[in-house]
């Protein structure tokens, strides 16, 4: 697993992202855009589940914001990698991000428990009050996300 | 709309939980500033590359890895390489590593009598 690290930052985007004057400026400015955009697309699918937004079936809603929020983590997997390539055998070793990438485990774990089991019992309900399997999906949602993004900015401080 | 505010003190709590350690780290994380040292000597060897330029100096027996700023703020203070060059005497004030031993972060530096913020 080391060596993969090690290769990863010796390829030539390892080498690119250390040496070119633009491309890390270019990749944490991607970052921070593909996480606003992220998570505003999460957060108001998880306001919809904890009950808010309710005027909006919730079936439409998911299938509208849940193509934003895919977009946008297509531009946080690109951009990050490529941060990543820059120091990958260092990265790989620190606390905080071993533990980003946990709670990224644990947020999607959490959308596909959603998509197999929870949304199977709401249907396209606008009743106002979700069922409680909703409300714990955008609980979960919501604290797995916004940690992400914390322990992602506390990288750089350990 | 109460479960509205729900929802707003569910992400206020969330943003409080990350922001925490933050605030904690007064942004230069890792580097105990309240021991500053100074590292006077000659570069042995210079990487001036994102995220951060480093260079090296011998002091007191040790090799220490020195960290810069950024290869971006540090053209935009006229600290281009050729100022951080291997052969070059260097005086860099800063802080040591909390975690990493002869590691230090340099809040600035003094290369031929001209001094540079690295902050």
């Amino acid at each position: 697993m080391e060596g993969l690290f090690l290769a990863l930052e010796h390829s030539g985007l390892g080498a690119a992202m250390r040496e070119s004057s633009f491309l890390y400026p270019l990749a944490n400015v991607l970052h921070i855009l593909g996480l606003a955009g992220f998570a505003g697309a999460i957060a108001i699918m998880d306001a919809r589940l904890l009950g808010a937004l309710a005027q909006m079936s919730l079936g439409p809603l998911v299938a509208r914001w849940r193509k934003v929020a895919m977009i946008a983590f297509a531009v946080q997997v690109v951009s990050g990698f490529m941060l990543f390539s820059a120091e990958a055998s260092a990265i790989v070793e620190n606390p905080v991000f071993r533990l980003k990438v946990l709670l990224i485990a644990i947020g999607l774990a959490n959308v596909a428990v959603f998509e197999l089991v929870t949304k199977q019992g709401l249907g396209d309900s606008v009743d106002g009050s979700p069922a409680l399997a909703a409300k714990v999906s955008g609980t979960v949602s919501l604290l797995a996300w916004f940690a992400v993004a914390a322990a992602g900015r506390l990288i750089a401080y350990f | 709309m109460a479960v509205m505010t729900r929802f707003a003190l569910a992400a206020v709590a969330a943003a409080l939980i990350g922001a925490a350690p933050v605030l904690a780290h007064h942004g230069w994380g890792s580097y105990d500033a309240s021991r500053p040292l100074t590292i006077t000597g000659p570069i042995k060897h210079t990487t001036y590359q994102y995220p951060h330029v480093h260079v090296m100096i011998d002091h007191d027996g040790n090799t220490w890895e020195i960290t810069l700023a950024p290869p971006s703020r540090m053209e935009a203070r006229r600290a281009v390489l050729a100022v951080v060059k291997e052969g070059n005497v260097m005086a860099a004030y800063g802080y040591a590593s909390t975690s990493r031993p002869h590691e230090m972060r340099a809040e600035r530096i003094t290369v031929d009598g001209k001094t540079y913020e690295m902050r």
